[in-house]
């Protein structure tokens, strides 16, 4: 059972992980201001979440990056070290394990798809309904 | 007209089917991509109506996650399903890790629990009288 205040420490902390930058607060810190063991604390906000801390403040940078990419202004290197990442190398694996492809890639992925540098970030975020007609292949629609 | 889309958002779409099939026992409807790396990821439920579909959208947009954020912060369940027996399923889910901020609780006529989805949501189930 997850109390109400627990729940609550868990989402606080998951507002600090998506903190971006290299001082952004360590998993012990954060388990510390929820009242918890780092193990217990790890535990909890994986049960709630899905993924343990770490992986959530990865995934939350990845995704950041993803709009970084698509608005086209910064370089890959500007992007990686803004987010926190502490080398382009760490950087681009870890974009390229969890997004399939590598940073500059997907850039040029996204430019193909989208056909205009520089798109600005509410092209990339769906409406529910406007996503169902182009995966169901409505005229003039075109999947990704 | 006709309901037969009920959606909500997730913070992740492979984390959401992977939970809501291999946890909750739906079934995938739809995946297909639709560019910008989301889907249009659609599953039915195990037991009811099959062409009902619930949407699992990405939360991409800031005001969707804003929602989403408040409705978890608040303990507030995203949506509710309907179950036969709400102590069995409540006891099949945590044995599968599922953690729950509320245990088979009367309400009013029915018996309520909730549990995380993982993806950011907490979900109601809910037992109806008789």
């Amino acid at each position: 059972m997850v109390t109400p205040t627990r729940l609550a420490a868990v989402c606080r902390a998951r507002d600090r992980l998506r903190e971006l930058g290299p001082s952004a607060p360590s998993v012990r810190a954060l388990a510390t201001d929820a009242g918890l063991t780092t193990t217990g604390f790890i535990r909890i906000f994986a049960a709630v979440l899905g993924e343990t801390p770490h992986q959530y403040r990865i995934r939350s940078r990845l995704e950041h990056a993803k709009r970084l990419l698509a608005e086209g202004e910064l370089s890959v290197t500007e992007i990686c070290f803004s987010l926190g990442f502490s080398s382009l190398g760490s950087f681009s694996h870890q974009f390229g394990q969890r997004v399939g492809v590598s940073p500059s890639a997907y850039r040029r992925r996204l430019r193909r798809q989208l056909g205009t540098p520089g798109v600005p970030p509410r092209a990339l975020t769906p409406g529910c309904l406007e996503l169902m007609a182009v995966a169901l292949g409505g005229p003039g629609t075109s999947p990704g | 007209m006709r309901i037969k889309l009920s959606s909500i958002h997730v913070d992740d779409q492979d984390k959401a089917l992977a939970f809501y099939t291999e946890v909750l026992g739906f079934q995938k409807k739809h995946d297909l991509p639709v560019g910008g790396g989301f889907r249009w990821l659609t599953l039915v439920a195990p037991d009811g109506h099959d062409d009902v579909e619930l949407v699992l959208e990405p939360n991409a947009n800031p005001a969707a996650r804003a929602y989403q954020d408040a409705l978890l912060e608040q303990g507030i369940p995203i949506t509710a399903f309907e179950v036969d027996d709400v102590a069995a399923e409540h006891e099949r889910l945590r044995q599968r890790g599922v953690v729950f901020t509320k245990p088979p609780t009367a309400a009013g006529p029915v018996t309520i629990a909730i549990f995380a989805d993982t993806c950011g949501n907490l979900i109601q189930i809910y037992q109806p009288p008789g």
